[in-house]
Formats: structure tokens, C-alpha cells, sequence
């Protein structure tokens, strides 16, 4: 450890980082480090706040009713409500050989004079998560300036022998789709645009028949493709140019076009759906998908939050499934069915590639069979792009998930009447469904046939909605969390927090005939409705998000899949940190809130 | 008893060579209850040649160390400091452009301590530059009880360490005793840091062994 200085320490606690350098030296001048042992009672019920305190060293543990709470260590402060209201129901009990720094209460009640300290301390939970949030996307900027000159898309070079006449060229840029013409002698690259042929061949009647060299006499300007984005963006605005050769190890790999650049500057997203939208064969789609989880690094570094992110690369991989379909469907069947994505990919809440979850939906006045050939070609293609297959054979190769609309009725009256773990599963998986190509209407009428079906079951719901109880939240002991030893003492979001919310959100769904599949949708909804109240709903949101939004960093630095769930506590920053104990706490309330609401403490 | 009654006889003699008045206070007996833990910074390792380039202090009381009363000064020296001493210091000559007279930084310092006892590391050395001075001018040295914390450290960790290979270094001590290391080596950091290796081992003289 390495504290620089105190000053700086103190300063590096948010929110004191907001005081003046002159506010933090008068504060200096009120603050005394103290020493406490083990087992010392520092604040209770019965013993009065006298000090704010910050740790400096050792951990402090914060009970109510006798569960544990809290727990503080290095950088961590306490208790601004016990100084503010007076009172406390909490105990805080040193539990490791505590040094920490105090400020005497009416000091502390001075610096609260300071309208960003005080706005700070006395703020509810949501804004002052949304404060904190706020301060971490600006320290996520940077990286965001840090890009490569490799990690956008490039266009492909269309490099001609300079022997060649401007025909045969152009007829070579047309197949490439390539804006400009490089062409080649010996080791010399010299580029042909679309101004020196409107200029050279068109106004000066010059023959297509003609050698391209004729017309090639301007030097070619390359990039390394290591290089910076941004020198890019300098070295084109400094000599008035609208495109750069890329090269890599002295091999020309591409043109970055101006208009690229500065649309990954303002939204990259679009240009991955126009490459999508443009694409003509399997391959094509595979560099564009490519292209997404770069995008992703991006989004995130830019700050952007989590829900966004997936809502915008769902979006993006409905547009590869809606591709991929049309590819492998015959013309004239493509309106007699609806392809389904389900799980994560139907609430549009998928990051990074998860498992392929789809079905079909089939109109009950043609063969089946049809679809079979289709289907299977559409599920290797799909893996071919990345999308791994579904463990649990979810996917509209299998017979079971691909089914005429009849078929599908009888299905879900099976679910109605089947308590079986595997059932109400693949139910769960089925109440996402999410329709991407195809008929959308199948879908509409099997959600209402659901709705019809499900409507005064409660016993069945409640049979549902008991899976948000499942795993523990990993709330408590050390250092605030519960970590696994045997995954190297990392936690698991998607059990720990994720799936509560997502499963309890999505049954409430059911009950209440919620059409939305997104769970920030859903959430919104069920408050239009009163289900959930406003406070409670923007506390959901907000831990949605933000445990989502740390997920999909851990699934960014993921090495194996298996791992993809998993988060080092001890890796998060101090604020994220913070954010995530809250989140984790809204999730205890949310699965009290369930077992309230479904009664299942009464279900066994 | 006999030991009380030669450090009383010595504080007597050294009493009868104050040549000012206004200092008899650091004589007399201390009543705050507080401790004061310092260190200098110096232009060298020898008490006849070299010079105090600054002092920090905190007060400590209880289980507090007192950073609200944070001393710290600099002083004005004869001499260019020398290239290798601030390589060790870190105090170029224009960190002491604030600096004040040796008499008057020296003079408030006694002010800061009055009777209190004084605790430090390797205290002899710096309690030996501050007596230099006050020879000088007020004919004596500083009454003040003293506590070295490398003692206090020894002591614990003797019967741990049945060979007697202590390793007395401050960087070890502060390690061993889990003080986190406040960086920059200023003479108010060092001050600090003292003080919590002083509370550490005093406050917690039952579980020492544990946690060491």
C-alpha cells in the first residue's frame, strides 16, 4: 500500500475530491488519525456518533439486529446518517486492528455547508448512485481516444497491376466495392479516385482501353495499422486528404476512409449495420460479427451504459439472424413462419455472443418438413458466425423448438399443467421469445394464448417465480461479499444477482400480461401499471444496470467461457465497488418483495 | 528509586544552567496527558558539523494521534545544502524559501513540546541536533522523558526472536507492525508514521504477538 498523502488520500475520497484546495487544507487542520483494537464498539444504538471516520487500515463491521451489514475497509467511510439524523440502528465494531482518520462531529457537520458534500450525504440512493456512476464514465474516457487505427472497419484495397487498362480496374473496384483504385508498379503505390477519373478519363475523352498508370500519378499516404485513430484523424485534416492507406508490416491492408472515421467517432454502430445490411455471403457476415465485440470495447470506454450497449448489439445480432434467415429460407416459405430468439438475445440484453436460444414458429397449413433441411443449415450458419450452440439444445434444429402453431398451443398447455424443474424452464426460455424474421403475428397469437392460459393460475406462477430464490445473493462476510473459493475467490453475477431479477421481473411479466421480453422494459411497465412502485422500480433499473454493466467487463476479460460470470471484487474500483453493494442489496429486497407478492413461503 | 532519584539530580543541574526564564516550563510537570512524537530532517548524520533543516511533530493522546496539530517548520540555514543530503531528504533549497530563523523555529518548537514526553526513533539523534541549539542559547538540554519506539519494538519482539537478530529498520518495523507507509519521507510523515507504530505497540500490548 501506498498512501501518497494524506491530504491526497482524503482528497481521493469521493465525495471529498469535490473540496477546494483551500476547504481540504482547513479540513486537514480537523482531522486526527486514531487507533482502535479489535472488538472495540465504535457507534451504536446506545453509544452516539461523535466522529465521521475514514479507514485507513484494518476493516470495521457494520450489524443490524446482529446481521452483519457492512463492512468497511481501506478508503471506505462511516456513518454520515448516524452524524446527520443523530441515531443509528446500526452497531459498527472494529473487526481488524483499525487505524483511521476521524472528523469530529461538528466539523463534519460544518463541511456539510458545502452544497457538493452535503447534496452527497443526504441524497437517496438512486442519484447518489447515478453521482457515482457519472464519476467513473469520466475516467473511462481515455480509452476511448486510445483507439486503433486497426480495430475500425476498413475497406477493402483494390490494388491493380499498373498494366492493366482502366477498364479492367474499374470492373475490379466494382467487385471489390472498393472507393478507390490503388495501383502498383515494382514496389511503388500510386491511388486513382473518383475525381482523377471524372477529371482524367471523362473530361479529357480519355479511352477506358488506356493504361491505369496513365492516369495514376498521385503518392499514396499510409497509416500503420498499430497507429492511433486519432493521428489518423490529424494526419487527414493536416494535408486536406479523405482517405488513408493502411498498412501493416509494409503489406497494404486496407483504406480508412474519412467518412469511417468520423462516424466511429460519432456513433460506430451504424456503419456495423449498414456492413450487415450489405453483406452477400456467409463470410462477409463472419468479419462484421467480428466487428461488434470491437464496437462493444468501444461503447463501454465511451461510457456508455450497459443497457444500451446490449440493446444495441441485440439489435445488431437480429439484423445477422434476419440475414441468415433469409439465406437459408426459400423465398416462398419465409412468410409461413416465425424464427424466434429466446433467453437473453429475445430481452435484448445479450452482450457478447451468448448461446444460440431460437425456434420456429411454423403456420399450420404447410409441411413441416419443409423447414427441416432450412433449419439446420440456419443453425450452422449461426455457429459458423459465432454463436455457440445452446447446451440445452434450444435451438430450431431440434424438433421440440420447432413447431407448427397448433403444436405449439398444446405445448404451453402442457406447461400449465406440468410442476416439472425442466418444464418451467424451458417455459422461462419460451416468455422471452422475441420474433426476428419471418411472421411476426404467429408469435402474437401464442403470447395471448399464454396470457388466456395463465390468467387466476397462481398456483403455477408461484411454482415459477420460486427459482428467484434459488441462489443466495453474495452479500456479506468479506469485505461486503461472498466470494467462491473454488473460482478463485470471484462472485458470480448472473446467479448472485442477475437472474433473480431478470426471472422475478419476467413472471411478474406473465401475470400481469406484460408484452415487453426487455427486463428494464418490463420493469417500466409493471410500474405504469402500480405493480411496482416508481422508487422501487428506478432502484431496480439501477441495479440492473449496474450489475450488467460490471458483468459485461468481466465478460470482456474473460479467457474461457466458464469464467464469463465470474468478478474479483478486489479488482473493481472503489466506487464500482460501492455500486455493486447497493445493487446487491436492491436484490435482497426484490426477492423479499417476491416471496411477498407469489406467497411463496407457503409453497414447498 | 535510585534511578528516579539521578534523573531528578540531573534535571536539577540542568535547570540551574537555564539562562532564560521564559522557558522554565518545560521543567515543570505535565499536565495534558499527551505525548509528542517528532523527527528532523538534517544536512548529515553529525551532531557537531550538521545542521537542522526541519522539524514535524505530532501530539498524540490516548489512542489519538493529533494531525489536527500538526507541527511542522523549516529552518534557515549557513551553509548551500549539499547535493547528496537532499538526495536523502528530498529538501532542495527552494523548499525553504518559507524557512524561519534556527532560533525562533527552535523556540517555537519548545513551545509545541512544553513538558511533554517525547517519543521518536533513534530519538537520541534528533533530540541531540534540538540540544546543540538550546545549549547555545538557553544553556541546556531538553528535560523531556523520552521513549524510543525501536526499544519498545525490540522488547516485544525479543522473546519471538529468541537469537536477538532484530531487524530494527523503520521501513521492517512499520512493515511488522502493519502502519501503512505514508509515502513521501517528510519529517511530519515520519513524525505520523512513529506515531502509529507507538500506538500499535502500546495500545495493543496483549495481542502483540498475534499480529505481529
Amino acid at each position: 500500500m501506498s498512501i501518497l498523502d494524506q491530504k491526497q488520500l482524503i482528497a481521493s475520497i469521493h465525495p471529498f475530491g469535490q473540496l477546494s484546495s483551500r476547504e481540504l487544507d482547513a479540513l486537514m487542520k480537523k482531522i486526527d488519525i486514531a487507533y482502535y483494537t479489535k472488538d472495540t464498539l465504535l457507534i451504536s444504538k446506545d453509544i452516539e456518533s461523535i466522529a465521521f471516520y475514514i479507514v485507513i487500515k484494518g476493516t470495521v463491521h457494520e450489524y443490524i439486529d446482529e446481521q452483519l451489514h457492512n463492512v468497511y475497509s481501506h478508503g471506505d467511510s462511516f456513518d454520515a446518517d448516524a452524524l446527520i439524523y443523530g441515531k443509528t440502528e446500526s452497531k459498527f465494531v472494529v473487526d481488524e486492528d483499525l487505524i483511521c482518520y476521524e472528523i469530529k462531529k461538528e466539523d463534519f457537520l460544518d463541511l456539510m455547508q458545502n452544497k457538493e458534500i452535503q447534496s452527497y450525504f443526504l441524497q437517496d440512493f438512486i442519484s447518489r448512485h447515478k453521482h457515482l456512476k457519472e464519476f467513473d464514465a469520466q475516467s473511462d474516457f481515455t480509452p476511448f481516444l486510445m483507439a486503433r487505427v486497426s480495430e475500425i472497419f476498413l475497406h477493402k484495397a483494390c490494388i491493380v497491376d499498373a498494366d492493366i487498362s482502366i477498364y479492367e480496374a474499374l470492373k475490379e473496384q466494382k467487385k471489390l466495392q472498393a472507393k478507390v483504385i490503388i495501383v502498383q508498379k515494382d514496389n511503388s503505390h500510386t491511388i486513382v479516385t473518383d475525381t482523377d477519373l471524372r477529371e482524367k478519363v471523362l473530361l479529357e475523352r480519355l479511352s477506358v482501353d488506356e493504361k491505369i498508370s496513365q492516369i495514376a500519378n498521385n503518392e499514396i499516404i499510409t497509416i500503420q495499422s498499430n497507429d492511433f485513430l486519432f493521428n489518423a484523424l490529424l494526419i487527414m485534416t493536416h494535408k486536406g486528404i479523405k482517405r488513408l492507406i493502411v498498412t501493416e508490416d509494409d503489406k497494404i491492408v486496407g483504406v480508412l476512409e474519412q467518412l469511417d472515421l468520423l462516424s466511429f467517432f460519432a456513433n460506430h454502430s451504424h456503419l456495423v449495420a449498414v456492413q450487415i445490411q450489405k453483406a452477400s455471403s456467409i463470410e462477409e457476415l463472419q468479419f462484421v460479427s467480428e466487428d461488434i465485440k470491437n464496437l462493444i470495447v468501444t461503447l463501454r470506454a465511451k461510457g456508455v451504459k450497459a443497457r444500451y450497449i446490449t440493446k444495441l448489439v441485440s439489435a445488431l445480432n437480429e439484423k445477422i439472424y434476419k440475414k441468415v434467415f433469409e439465406m437459408c429460407v426459400p423465398k416462398e416459405l419465409q412468410d409461413k413462419c416465425s424464427l424466434l430468439v429466446m433467453g437473453s438475445e429475445g430481452r435484448a440484453e445479450q452482450t457478447i455472443k451468448t448461446d444460440q436460444d431460437n425456434a420456429l414458429i411454423i403456420s399450420d397449413d404447410v409441411d413441416e418438413a419443409l423447414f427441416v433441411a432450412p433449419m439446420e443449415q440456419l443453425n450452422s450458419y449461426l455457429l459458423e458466425l459465432g454463436f455457440p450452440k445452446c447446451k440445452g439444445n434450444v435451438m430450431v434444429s431440434n424438433p421440440f423448438w420447432r413447431k407448427t402453431l397448433h403444436d405449439f398451443k398444446l405445448q404451453i398447455k402442457e406447461w400449465l399443467s406440468s410442476l416439472d424443474e425442466k418444464e418451467l424452464q424451458n417455459l422461462s426460455i419460451f416468455l422471452d421469445a422475441k420474433s426476428v424474421a419471418g411472421e411476426e403475428s404467429y408469435l402474437t397469437t401464442l403470447r395471448n394464448y399464454l396470457y388466456e392460459n395463465f390468467s387466476h393460475r397462481d398456483d403455477v406462477l408461484a411454482h415459477l417465480a420460486k427459482a428467484v430464490l434459488y441462489f443466495e445473493t453474495p452479500l456479506s462476510l468479506f469485505s461486503g461479499f461472498v466470494l467462491e473459493k473454488e473460482h478463485n475467490n470471484k462472485l458470480d453475477l448472473k446467479k448472485g444477482g442477475l437472474f433473480a431479477i431478470v426471472h422475478g421481473v419476467r413472471v411478474l411479466a406473465l401475470q400481469y400480461k406484460v408484452d415487453e421480453t426487455n427486463t428494464i422494459e418490463r420493469i417500466k411497465e409493471l410500474n405504469n401499471r402500480g405493480i411496482i412502485d416508481k422508487n422501487f422500480a428506478e432502484e431496480l433499473i439501477e441495479s440492473f444496470d449496474t450489475i450488467a454493466s460490471i458483468r459485461l467487463l468481466a465478460l470482456l476479460e474473460a479467457k474461457d467461457l466458464d469464467e464469463e460470470n465470474y468478478i474479483n471484487p478486489q479488482k473493481l474500483s472503489k466506487n464500482q465497488r460501492d455500486l455493486l453493494k447497493d445493487s446487491f442489496k436492491v436484490v435482497n429486497k426484490f426477492k423479499k418483495f417476491i416471496s411477498f407478492h407469489f406467497h411463496l413461503n407457503m409453497v414447498v | 528509586m535510585f534511578k528516579n532519584f539521578f534523573s531528578d539530580f540531573k534535571k536539577k543541574r540542568n535547570l540551574a544552567k537555564l539562562k532564560d526564564e521564559k522557558f522554565r516550563f518545560l521543567f515543570e510537570k505535565d499536565s495534558s496527558g499527551e505525548y509528542v512524537v517528532f523527527d528532523t530532517e538534517t544536512t548529515g548524520l553529525d551532531v557537531k558539523k550538521d545542521e537542522i533543516l526541519s522539524i514535524g511533530a505530532v501530539k498524540i493522546k490516548d489512542n489519538k494521534i493529533l494531525t489536527s496539530q500538526t507541527f511542522e517548520i523549516y529552518l534557515k540555514n549557513s551553509a548551500e545544502i549539499s547535493s547528496k543530503s537532499i538526495e536523502i531528504h528530498h529538501i532542495r533549497p527552494c523548499d525553504l524559501e518559507n524557512a524561519i530563523d534556527a532560533k525562533e523555529g527552535i523556540e517555537r518548537f519548545l513551545h509545541f513540546i512544553g513538558s511533554r514526553t517525547l517519543i521518536g526513533y533513534y530519538l537520541e539523534f534528533d533530540v541531540a541536533m534540538v540540544n546543540k541549539y538550546i545549549k547555545k542559547s538557553l544553556g541546556i538540554e531538553l528535560p523531556n522523558e523520552m521513549i524510543e519506539v525501536s526499544e519498545i519494538y525490540f522488547d516485544k519482539m525479543m522473546p519471538l526472536i529468541p537469537q536477538g537478530n532484530i531487524d530494527l529498520r523503520f521501513d521492517t518495523i512499520l512493515k511488522k507492525c502493519g502502519v501503512p507507509d505514508m509515502g513521501a519521507h517528510n519529517a511530519v510523515n515520519d513524525a505520523i508514521m512513529t506515531a502509529m507504530i507507538y500506538l500499535k505497540l502500546t495500545q495493543e500490548s496483549n495481542n502483540v504477538k498475534t499480529s505481529i
